[in-house]
């Protein structure tokens, strides 16, 4: 319990309190102190990785043994794993075709027409999702949403040149940009808004983060007080 | 019958954003100048006033996820830093958008004749996210000791002065997330009192702009539309031909503006189903 | 005595002084150059003892096409010309530039300023046998250098120095005096707020998103689907997570109750190791250790869309009760939170990541904003101290709501009643980030 509790919630004070007032030293002995840490913050950072392949390995392994449904796609993801890092082995880590004879590596192409396109493929997924949430939501069925659908209509059509030029063909001479206007809609009316958000989120991270150093609070450790 | 919000579905709202996006590229139709906001031509007149000879750090903080939102900015970035004779040294956060942003950089280089090492280094990727940015902070070379092409950086041409973050004339990370711009601001402008400029996707854009208002960031490229705005500066500047970002801002005013359309055509299709009216 | 010297600073228009270097800026040109005066080498205060200040007084012919040579030697090495300084366009070097708060530095619009971070030294060059070559170097703590200063008019020169000083580290940044008072206040109103809250009860306003939680968990239980739990996008370190990982104790203990299954997919190794403890010690709180497997939570990716996409597809093969998104989000907020709408899941979201509210709030039945993901862990125990660390919050915020009205008052005031922007500045800087 002592190793469990007590250890654990005396180096939390104590390297809290530190760097709390480290960054208000700056003498080149706290710096080092800092990079010493920081140092130990990578080092526990690369090995937590094994932790995270250990436990993807053990999950999927299970799902297979134990042919729970949809265990083919763990069969999927031990090949993909096994196969790049075998690719990233015999291509010593670079993508790049070589440099004299342009011969592209293995670990090249697995990045290059693999996980680029997939990756890319998923993100511009969410423009389509962004679409219909937009459709579905912005309704006139009262004066807030009214607000709100003005603002996002400013913004849609601002954001492009299209937009813009269509704005200027339709406007009298002398009326801003529609993209100026909607500069002015997140600079001004949305970032007022966002700035009392922070404030509260910031206020939660200094009570959180004292409440961590302090002790009070121990949820982190597993089972309340 | 009345095609209700229901009748017109997800992929039929899909299938419209798509049309839009894919029409002015099959039948590609040019696109139109984009104004210039302030937060690129902040960036960009930053990256005109470091000298020759003087330094730029490029952080890629992406992955290939982002890629066609963000390269286009990140090569505008490396030309414009090559064609005025700047160095460039590299890097990232994101380890799966190393070999992307390695190649950004040496294929932006190759088209100015530059040479690794004295003209620009790509640092490559560390473990660690923003405690990256803390070591660098306290010491460049020891946080990354060779570069990705395991060059050693002690005696490298290219970082010689370059110590630490506070030495260079100008940082900007281009990010889809954490770690990204935002971490640059937090554990190192903050604590070493660089200037640093962003550059991000549309997502986060917002959650930026407070940085941006209070100086902690004092330039910012957002999205596709941001790095079109930064090939156009570059252009007239220096005479740069524009890249992708502004290829892609035709498709861009297409899927916008069909959105538009998509929902005041929902708004229209609301009330006339007597559910505007409160029935 | 002190006091009213500080009072005069704020009286004493800094104008006035400065109106006197602009005047000279045309006849400069006729005024015959002579060595630089009030030339002083300091040590840059505020810093880790790597960078000088070279100070010397603004000269009456100090105009267009002057420049100032700044050259370093360390040790006895010979002077190398570290920097050029032109007297052209806007750039004037003052003093006044520093951008550092009226308490760490007296800017004086009649004195020049240089910082000096490095110089040029020889070292052999590698490329080239018994060659060498000029690298810039960073100035070290605890060494000497020399340095000369030299002006430049056209064929004129005439020079200030050598003078000598040794850059030093110092224990306390003065720059950021106001920072420490902050974090200081603040921490003190939340301590003083969680003592009193030892003493009596506090009240607390109803959270609807986390009185939706048990609801959220009796539904799972009833379907016999699984329950969802995302810890964010945040690694260990970040406020945000731990939060998350807080909730994740106190839904953990719930479900082990109603004895439904959890599932926590994780996109950090270290998030997953807590979490796991976390979850076990619950399971035992509630009296299921039985229950508990170590299969609930699981590393995934930690990639961000590869991490959305599997989600994603075990969202759709499994179709869950409930979906709770606690803690950091980024783009793949909605792509997730999309489909689990899609399988009817009851969700609940918080987060801090303001520019992803919109998205959740679109697509989940209950969403925490901001803050009230801090809040939750108070809310859910109903722990007297948590809660006094809330109440807390809300005195920091009423005295931040304060200091707002006041400085835009102050500004108001001050561009009606045509104060000087310095004027306006010695307050604003209690309030300015002023970086490293």
């Amino acid at each position: 319990m002592f190793l469990q509790r007590q250890v654990p919630l005396a180096i939390c004070f104590v390297v809290g309190v530190v760097f709390v007032f480290q960054d208000f030293v700056p003498h080149h002995d706290s710096e080092q102190l800092l990079t010493v840490f920081t140092d130990w913050g990578i080092i526990i950072t690369g090995f937590a990785s094994l932790l995270g392949v250990g436990s993807l390995i053990q999950v999927h392994w299970l799902h297979i043994k134990r042919q729970n449904a949809g265990w083919g796609y763990s069969v999927v993801t031990y090949v993909a794993m096994v196969g790049t890092l075998a690719a990233g082995i015999a291509s010593g880590g670079k993508a790049a075709p070589d440099a004299q004879t342009g011969v592209m590596p293995a670990f090249g192409w697995v990045y290059n027409y693999t996980m680029v396109p997939l990756q890319g493929t998923m993100f511009a997924i969410l423009a389509f999702f962004v679409a219909s949430v937009a459709f579905r939501s912005f309704r006139a069925r009262s004066v807030d949403s009214v607000l709100l659908l003005v603002a996002a209509v400013i913004l849609l059509v601002g954001n492009v040149p299209l937009g813009e030029a269509a704005w200027r063909w339709v406007m009298p001479e002398g009326v801003p940009g529609i993209a100026d206007v909607g500069d002015w809609v997140m600079n001004t009316l949305n970032l007022a808004v966002r700035r009392a958000i922070l404030i509260g989120v910031a206020l939660g991270i200094v009570a959180t983060s004292l409440k961590f150093i302090l002790g009070i609070e121990r949820g982190y450790l597993g089972g309340g007080d | 019958m009345a095609m209700s919000r229901q009748v017109l579905a997800r992929r039929e709202v899909w299938a419209i954003i798509g049309a839009g996006v894919l029409i002015p590229i099959v039948f590609s139709i040019p696109a139109t100048e984009v104004s210039i906001s302030k937060g690129v031509q902040a960036v960009y007149d930053k990256v005109e006033s470091i000298p020759p000879g003087g330094s730029l750090l490029l952080s890629f903080d992406f992955d290939p996820a982002s890629k066609p939102e963000l390269e286009p900015m990140g090569r505008a970035l490396a030309r414009h830093a090559f064609k005025r004779g700047v160095r460039v040294v590299a890097m990232g956060l994101w380890i799966t958008g190393t070999s992307m942003a390695e190649a950004i950089v040496r294929e932006s280089a190759s088209e100015f004749g530059k040479v690794p090492t004295r003209d620009y280094t790509f640092l490559g990727w560390k473990p660690g996210g923003y405690l990256v940015i803390v070591e660098m902070g306290q010491d460049l070379r020891k946080t990354f000791p060779a570069d990705f092409n395991r060059n050693p950086t002690v005696g490298m041409p290219v970082l010689d002065g370059l110590d630490s973050l506070r030495d260079f004339d100008y940082v900007v990370s281009i990010a889809a997330g954490d770690p990204g711009v935002e971490k640059w601001v937090i554990f190192g402008r903050q604590k070493h009192g660089f200037a640093l400029g962003g550059g991000c996707t549309g997502v986060i854009q917002p959650g930026l702009y407070p940085y941006l208002q209070t100086g902690q960031l004092d330039g910012l490229i957002p999205k596709i539309r941001g790095a079109a705005e930064y090939e156009l500066l570059l252009r007239r500047g220096h005479g740069i031909p524009e890249g992708l970002a502004s290829a892609g801002m035709l498709s861009m005013s297409f899927a916008q503006l069909a959105l538009v359309g998509l929902i005041v055509l929902g708004n229209v299709l609301h009330w006339r189903s007597g559910k505007g009216t409160g029935r | 005595m002190v006091p009213r010297l500080r009072l005069a600073w704020l009286v004493v228009p800094v104008l006035g002084v400065c109106g006197q270097a602009l005047a000279q800026e045309g006849e400069g040109a006729t005024v015959p150059l002579s060595a630089p005066t009030g030339v002083e080498l300091i040590d840059r205060p505020n810093d880790d003892g790597k960078a000088l200040m070279l100070l010397w007084d603004v000269m009456p012919y100090d105009a267009e096409g002057v420049v100032y040579r700044v050259e370093v030697a360390a040790g006895e090495a010979p002077f190398r010309e570290t920097a050029s300084l032109a007297w052209q366009g806007g750039s004037r070097f003052l003093s006044s530039e520093q951008k550092w708060p009226f308490w760490a530095w007296r800017k004086d619009d009649r004195r020049h300023l240089h910082v000096l971070t490095s110089f040029q030294a020889e070292e052999p060059d590698a490329a080239q046998a018994g060659g060498s070559r000029l690298v810039e170097k960073s100035l070290e703590p605890l060494t000497r250098y020399r340095v000369r200063l030299t002006v430049l008019r056209g064929e004129d020169s005439a020079w200030a120095g050598p003078l000598d000083a040794v850059p030093v580290g110092n224990l306390f940044n003065r720059v950021k005096l106001h920072n420490l008072i902050y974090t200081l206040l603040f921490s003190g109103i939340i301590l003083v707020y969680i003592a009193r809250a030892r003493r009596r009860e506090l009240f607390l306003r109803r959270i609807p998103g986390l009185d939706a939680v048990e609801e959220a968990i009796g539904r799972g239980t009833e379907m016999g689907r699984p329950i969802y739990f995302l810890t964010g996008r945040y690694d260990i370190g970040e406020p945000s997570t731990m939060a998350a990982i807080t909730i994740l104790g106190e839904v953990a203990k719930k479900v082990a109750l109603y004895d439904t299954r959890l599932k926590v997919p994780h996109t950090y190794p270290m998030v997953m190791a807590v979490s796991q403890e976390v979850v076990k010690e619950a399971y035992i709180e509630a009296g299921r250790p039985d229950a508990f497997s170590e299969e609930i939570n699981f590393f995934v990716t930690d990639d961000q869309f590869s991490y959305a996409a599997a989600v994603e597809g075990m969202m759709v093969r499994e179709r869950p009760a409930a979906c709770f998104y606690m803690g950091y989000y980024f783009a793949e907020s909605l792509l997730m939170a999309e489909t689990g709408a899609e399988t009817g899941a009851i969700q609940v979201a918080g987060t801090d990541a303001d520019h992803q509210l919109p998205f959740f709030v679109t697509a989940c039945d209950y969403t925490l904003i901001g803050e009230e993901l801090y809040a939750a862990s108070a809310y859910l125990s109903r722990k007297p101290v948590l809660v006094g660390t809330l109440r807390g919050q809300d005195a920091a915020k009423a005295i931040l709501m304060a200091a707002i009205l006041a400085g835009t008052a102050l500004a108001t005031l001050g561009a009606a009643a045509g104060w000087s922007p310095a004027t306006l500045g010695y307050v604003l800087d209690a309030f300015r980030d002023f970086g490293g």
